[in-house]
């Protein structure tokens, strides 16, 4: 017995002494080397995957193999504010766990060396992984977690590119406001239904905060299981309340069942207003788009504009090559987000942190040069890039159309949704 | 084979000397951050099967709802320090003291069932537990909650930036405490009724086991040390939520551990965390940057070969040395 522990402890003291040989790095005197922790496996291991191509192509664009011929990328290429260093990526993989996003980023910063760290996708990995950061003194760009706490921890070497939730839903809010005026119809009440997980109940909550804010009465507000299977009760209280808008917060199977019901009990609301995700989906479009036709959502990335704005097209082109599938949402914010930050090294002439940090303070990349439909970027005192705005989109046809900010907008908004009996 | 007659209690009593020597030097050979995560986690995950084993190993309840008193210690301790400023150590044991109350208030009912209604009864209560919190938004609901980062180190406030030792040093803590209880518990009376119940339950209450009160006894010394490793974990992470402390997976992850390494003996939990998590850290860092799962793979294979080769668990490969 004693022997076989004996004999097992050498297990692990073996595996550490090879784990803490950092893998053999290349001869190139100058090199930067950035590490990305991602989802590569575990539950949302299709999240990493698809960011994957984002990340060559920017280190290809870095390294002056690839061409993207607009200003700001060819002011990069080649970095010529290291003379030409080579960029040198490290994709790891966190499995979506705060304690392996923790021990990731430890290993990154001290084993291999990273210069700056692109990280981590999920918000709760982000929390532990930037904890390291800024231990280390590392920057740590955030392109996609949407936790707004994230940026509240007066932390120094965070800098996150993306929006978050209060963003998201605050463009939903600032969309009756305009809209109400360049209509001249009236929104008073709303109706919220959500999913009783994280991604429901803050949703909900963040809802809550800004209808009092702005002045608007909540009819209804209702939390439903997850995956449930019935969801009657939930479309007869809406009827019953019958708000000026209904919010649903809800994930693909859910947002199905929605649709279908409110059909089966002739429930018509004049506009829906849901938060991405399941209203979204490629599923829910494909089932259910035409019935669900008039529905708005936020969104976050307006992929009807692709072909118009001539740099998403020119990096779609690159991406639907690798993925096989026209780059989205998420990809498109990791792009933006490691792009940001090739930058500010390529400005900071150095890979030296604090050089690297002070370059990212001063970031300001207009948002003609951006994939996304933000106005620029530029950090505030948290971290927190204030330029992003998301926009509004809204199922015309059985395809989702922006339909919000007006002035990029392709089609006006179908007002009030037309009932169930006035369709063919 | 080797060591013949005079040699071999000189042996039983020095390697495990030896050994300890060797875990206690560990921090001193290796420096970097990784390795001593690495043992950390052996020592995390080992202390809460270990934990587990007692009530699991020992009295043959087979809980799959462990995460619950995990999340108890994580949360009662992280609530403290930002509610009332209370160092993490009174925390933890405020922790243990929730958990056990806990444990009982949750032994009431599913006691009465048996074998795999238990094991699915300990499940529910553990997803009930976790949608609680998460819509608990004193708690920090579906958000999770920081805990305050303090500067400079400090052994009261339970926080050590600069160096992973102490951390190294409080899990070998936990771990040897757990081990310690789980020693202690084998050689007592108790051990004895534990045992018996996971044999035959009618056969124990026949020869006098007061059932419910052992079975009771078992699962507040299990959760309390499974809290514990709950408070260690929120200090050591800094950050929690429901989906990290309270999972079902986390709970699996426990059962499955101490099954691998060996149910209802003394080392088989150990064991089983010493080759499960470098397994794991070890496939994922390798290969995990491909994207292909491919770690994950080779792990599940791996759980497979030992189950199918050594379904006693590893503790069992003991025995097949000594024969040789």
């Amino acid at each position: 017995m004693i022997r076989l522990i004996a004999a097992l402890f050498v297990l692990p003291v073996a595996l550490a002494t090879t784990l803490a040989a950092p893998l053999p790095a290349s001869a190139q005197s100058q090199e930067i080397v950035i590490g990305l922790a991602y989802p590569m496996s575990g539950p949302n291991a299709q999240a990493g995957i698809d960011d994957k191509p984002v990340f060559e192509i920017a280190a290809e664009i870095a390294n002056g193999t690839l061409d993207l011929p607009f200003p700001f990328y060819q002011r990069l290429k080649g970095m010529p504010g290291l003379k030409g260093a080579k960029v040198r990526l490290i994709i790891s993989d966190h499995q979506t766990k705060p304690e392996l996003g923790q021990a990731e980023a430890e290993r990154l910063i001290t084993q291999e060396k990273v210069h700056a760290l692109v990280c981590c996708w999920a918000s709760s990995v982000t929390a532990t992984a930037s904890q390291v950061a800024e231990r280390y003194g590392i920057p740590f760009v955030n392109a996609e977690s949407s936790s707004p706490g994230l940026t509240a921890r007066g932390f120094k070497w965070l800098f996150r590119t993306s929006p978050h939730d209060e963003h998201f839903t605050q463009v939903m809010f600032d969309f009756f406001r305009d809209f109400q005026k360049r209509r001249g119809v009236k929104i008073r009440t709303l109706g919220l239904t959500y999913e009783d997980t994280l991604f429901g109940s803050d949703s909900a909550r963040v809802q809550r905060e800004l209808a009092r804010k702005y002045g608007y009465e909540v009819v209804v507000d209702l939390a439903y299981r997850q995956r449930t299977t019935s969801l009657q009760a939930e479309v007869q209280r809406l009827k019953a309340a019958n708000p000026d808008v209904w919010m649903p917060t809800s994930y693909q199977q859910d947002a199905m069942l929605f649709v279908r019901t409110t059909r089966d009990l002739d429930y018509n609301p004049r506009m829906i207003m849901a938060q991405d995700s399941g209203h979204i989906s490629s599923d829910f479009v494909k089932e259910v788009g035409r019935e669900a036709e008039g529905t708005m959502t936020r969104s976050p990335f307006a992929d009807d504009l692709l072909d118009k704005r001539p740099i998403a097209k020119a990096v779609n082109d690159l991406y639907a090559k690798r993925a096989g599938k026209n780059i989205y949402d998420l990809p498109a914010r990791a792009f933006t987000g490691i792009m940001t930050l090739l930058d500010a090294i390529n400005r900071a002439g150095t890979t030296d942190p604090e050089a690297i940090r002070k370059a990212l303070v001063a970031t300001n990349i207009p948002g003609d040069q951006l994939i996304m439909t933000w106005d620029h970027i530029r950090f505030d005192a948290t971290g927190q890039n204030i330029g992003v705005r998301a926009i509004i989109q809204q199922l015309q046809g059985g395809k989702y159309y922006t339909v919000y900010p007006f002035e990029i907008a392709t089609r006006d908004v179908i007002y009030p949704i037309p009932a169930w009996k006035d369709r063919k | 084979m080797a060591a013949a007659g005079p040699l071999r209690p000189f042996l039983a009593r020095a390697v495990p000397l030896l050994l300890l020597g060797a875990v206690a030097a560990f921090p001193l050979v290796f420096t970097k951050p990784f390795p001593r995560h690495l043992m950390i986690m052996i020592f995390l995950y080992g202390a809460l099967a270990t934990a587990w084993n007692i009530l699991a190993g020992y009295c043959g309840q087979i809980s799959l709802g462990h995460a619950v008193f995990f999340g108890i210690g994580a949360y009662t301790s992280t609530l403290l320090i930002r509610e009332a400023a209370l160092s993490p150590w009174l925390g933890m044991l405020a922790g243990a003291a929730i958990a056990v109350v806990g444990s009982q208030l949750i032994g009431y009912p599913v006691f009465r069932l048996r074998g795999h209604y238990f094991a699915i009864a300990t499940i529910a209560v553990g997803e009930i537990i976790q949608a609680l919190v998460i819509n608990w938004d004193w708690a920090g609901g579906a958000r999770g909650l920081f805990v305050p980062i303090k500067r400079p180190d400090s052994f009261v406030n339970f926080q050590f930036h600069e160096s992973k030792a102490v951390y190294y040093f409080i899990a070998l803590g936990l771990l040897l405490l757990a081990l310690g209880v789980t020693r202690w518990i084998e050689g007592s009376r108790r051990g004895y009724f534990f045992r018996a119940i996971r044999e035959d339950q009618e056969a124990a209450a026949s020869l006098g086991v007061h059932v419910a009160r052992e079975k009771h006894w078992a699962i507040a010394v299990s959760a309390a040390l499974t809290a514990l490793g709950g408070t260690f974990y929120a200090q050591y992470v800094f950050f929690i939520d429901p989906e990290s402390v309270f999972p079902l997976s986390l709970s699996i992850l426990i059962c499955l551990v101490a099954v691998l390494g060996g149910v209802g003996t003394l080392w088989g939990p150990l064991v089983g965390a010493a080759v499960l998590v470098p397994l794991s850290e070890g496939t994922r860092v390798w290969l995990g940057g491909g994207g292909k799962a491919l770690d994950l793979l080779i792990y599940g294979a791996l759980i497979v070969l030992i189950a199918v080769f050594q379904p006693g668990g590893l503790v069992g490969l003991a025995g097949r040395f000594r024969r040789t």
